[in-house]
């Protein structure tokens, strides 16, 4: 409270800097599974406190034509993360003659995190994709690599609103004798941009812009979408 | 760990056509471990008045009771019901009395105006700082759902049943992603001729 | 809720929204005291630094600036280093914050461009490689608790595509059309926004002027500038760092300052 206060009235003695190792450059990242698909979305902001970095940087990375991961937090770990697992997933394209499965890249995430335990990548991480029978799946994160596999999930800095009302209008949550229908690709992307632009309201670090990403068998399609940007 | 937080609380309150509702859990803990269920947060402060005080139970209970002195002093003495907007800077005035030693409430209020029958919701600070709004208003330990929630859910000119599904809705998906908040709600719907209590079941873990 | 500004300048915890590991339950016999073990820290606070860095993209080039002041806290130690480095003929780099580094930096950028140059493969830095290479640099040393403690604006030209980019001392890099470090981020960047907003087809005279605008707006605003700043303009036919710029000065209306004399 004091070294606020010296800082707010500026009446403070030679200062140390300190460094931090850390930032938090904000996002939000979301992914939803339906039976032969997959959406995943980010917003497009960059943020540091108070500053906008950039209006125009997706977090939402295609790893492979069945695979995409959505990744935010720390923008140097993201960076970082992002750069190692498309080398990874290089090698293994050329060791074994194949692609990496979407259920393979997400254990492989999980030991990679994990690698970092005492310093961890500050990094918020949810994969979408096809599995390996054809059907639609998302894996979702901690920064150290405690991972499994759902059927949606919202993360990063507007996690918290989205996710209630994910469990709500996919999980169908407290709604009784609803009938549970199966969620139709339509359905999911419309959702998505719902839950962005109703985050973009209340969240300062999501806003400008959503990426949407829809991955079925043929591959993946890419969609924007403008949010508000104050 | 922040006082606000140490008993666990989930309280918002949504405008409608011409009616108002609030809606609260019934949890009363301490930290992770669940006390009682059937703890009243919200208190009623007139016919078409009510104040929702999610935070530190313990002065949820002391500030209800010191609320309900100084209303009956004021309608004692001003001979009428009070209204919404006024009981609001009641409220203001009695937390930003204790500013530096503050009661660790967060109060929302929803009400009819007693004369005209307006709707008026508003929310405050711990020390009392107001904020009326025309959409709804949230506060407790999982606010950042409830306005997820409230966000995505909510319209104008809801009728009192619909505004029912829509608080109920809000507030159960909302809640059930915080670990100190939950274990059923109680819902009160203010129009201008009654006002339906509900409770409602929900998970409880 | 915590206030403050604290929590807008240190990251959140790992995980928000919920009681700190070890926050409700007390397990006995267990010392909640985490010492910091990172065993030595070298480069912890910068010491001659420079101040805020600017750069707009044009149509058809890039042009970035940066004042010539090295200051030492606040004494304005240095007023004629140089923050804006050449690289090549379709890359320019400008710098803020600790100078040591920066001179240190150079020499490594300079040697490379040395060793690319000795191979004659008609190979050598490109403004996307040079980025991406900084990136990894400071990243690399903030990941070993020693900092080069800098912003870098990377700006040049490739693939017929102007090109601008930015990286900090732990690693957070983006491009974007208007960039600017520092205090710069606060005064200069809204006004190059808005004028990009309004003329999406800058052509490289404007650009210039609406640098040369900014960077007199940081003179009278940022106490850590001076007036005396060079720019450098990349387009396809090459770089080229200009200045020292002295701008004039109207300090007509400073009278209507309470405090000013």
């Amino acid at each position: 409270m004091d070294s606020q206060m010296n800082e707010l009235y500026g009446n403070n003695g030679p200062k140390q800097v300190h460094f931090s190792p850390y930032a938090f450059n904000g996002g939000t990242v979301l992914a939803v599974a339906g039976e032969d698909f997959a959406v995943v979305a980010s917003d497009t902001r960059l943020s540091e406190g108070f500053s906008i970095h950039s209006r125009d940087t997706p977090k939402t990375y295609k790893l492979s034509d069945k695979t995409v991961l959505g990744s935010c937090g720390f923008h140097g770990d993201v960076l970082t993360l992002t750069k190692v697992i498309g080398a990874r997933l290089k090698m293994f394209e050329h060791s074994h003659n194949k692609k990496m499965s979407t259920s393979s890249i997400a254990a492989m995430l999980s030991t990679m995190l994990y690698y970092k335990r005492f310093f961890p990548y500050y990094v918020y991480n949810i994969i979408g994709g096809i599995d390996d029978e054809g059907k639609g799946c998302v894996y979702s994160f901690d920064p150290v690599g405690s991972y499994e596999r759902e059927a949606y999930r919202a993360g990063g800095s507007a996690s918290s609103m989205l996710q209630p009302l994910l469990d709500n209008q996919i999980g169908f949550k407290n709604q009784e004798g609803a009938t549970v229908v199966p969620l139709s690709k339509e359905k999911a992307v419309a959702l998505v941009k719902d839950v962005f632009i109703s985050a973009a309201e209340r969240d300062i670090y999501t806003g400008d812009a959503i990426i949407v990403q829809v991955v079925t068998k043929d591959g993946v399609k890419t969609e924007q979408f403008p949010l508000r940007k104050d | 760990m922040s006082i606000l937080d140490y008993n666990g609380a989930a309280i918002m309150a949504m405008k409608g056509k011409d009616c108002v509702a609030i809606a609260a859990d019934r949890r009363f803990g301490v930290q992770a471990q669940t006390v009682s269920m059937d703890f009243d947060k919200i208190f009623e402060m007139g016919p078409h008045l009510y104040i929702g005080l999610p935070g530190l139970a313990t002065d949820v209970q002391t500030v209800s009771q010191r609320l309900n002195f100084r209303l009956k002093m004021y309608e004692l003495r001003e001979n009428r019901k009070i209204k919404p907007k006024t009981f609001m800077s009641m409220v203001s005035n009695l937390l930003y009395e204790r500013r530096f030693g503050p009661y660790f409430v967060e109060p929302v209020i929803a009400g009819l105006d007693p004369k005209t029958f307006q709707p008026f919701i508003a929310s405050m600070d711990l020390i009392g700082c107001p904020m009326i709004t025309d959409d709804f208003v949230v506060s407790g330990t999982c606010s950042e759902q409830m306005y997820g929630m409230c966000e995505s859910l909510w319209e104008p000119n809801l009728e009192p049943e619909d505004l029912f599904e829509t608080i109920s809705q809000a507030l159960m998906n909302a809640f059930d992603r915080d670990a100190v908040s939950g274990w059923g709600a109680v819902v009160y719907i203010i129009e201008k001729d009654k006002v339906t209590k509900r409770l409602l079941k929900t998970r409880m873990d | 809720m915590e206030a403050g500004m604290s929590c807008l300048t240190n990251p959140p915890p790992f995980w928000k929204n919920g009681p700190q590991p070890g926050g409700i339950y007390n397990f006995p016999n267990s010392s909640a005291t985490h010492s910091n073990t990172s065993e030595s820290q070298r480069s912890a606070y910068p010491i001659v630094t420079g101040t805020s860095v600017l750069g707009l993209k044009f149509n058809g080039g890039v042009v970035i600036a940066a004042d010539m002041l090295g200051s030492y806290g606040s004494l304005a130690r240095f007023r004629n280093i140089s923050r804006l480095s050449k690289i090549n003929d379709s890359t320019v780099i400008g710098c803020g914050g600790d100078y040591a580094d920066f001179q240190f930096l150079s020499s490594v950028i300079e040697q490379r461009v040395i060793d690319e140059e000795c191979l004659n493969d008609g190979f050598g830095f490109t403004p996307k490689s040079m980025f991406s290479w900084l990136t990894r640099v400071l990243y690399n040393r903030r990941s070993k608790f020693n900092p080069l403690w800098n912003v870098y604006v990377v700006a040049g030209y490739q693939d017929e595509q102007p090109f601008l980019g930015y990286v900090d001392k732990i690693g957070v890099a983006y491009e974007a059309p208007a960039i600017s470090s520092g205090f710069g981020s606060h005064i200069a960047l809204p006004i190059l926004r808005e004028e990009m907003e309004k003329n999406t087809n800058m052509n490289e005279n404007e650009a210039i002027a609406l640098v040369q605008r900014c960077m007199k707006l940081l003179y009278y605003r940022d106490a850590r500038s001076l007036n005396k700043y060079q720019y450098a303009v990349i387009t396809k036919t090459g770089a080229a760092i200009h200045g020292p710029v002295v701008p004039e000065t109207n300090w007509e209306i400073a009278h209507l300052i309470q405090g000013y004399e």
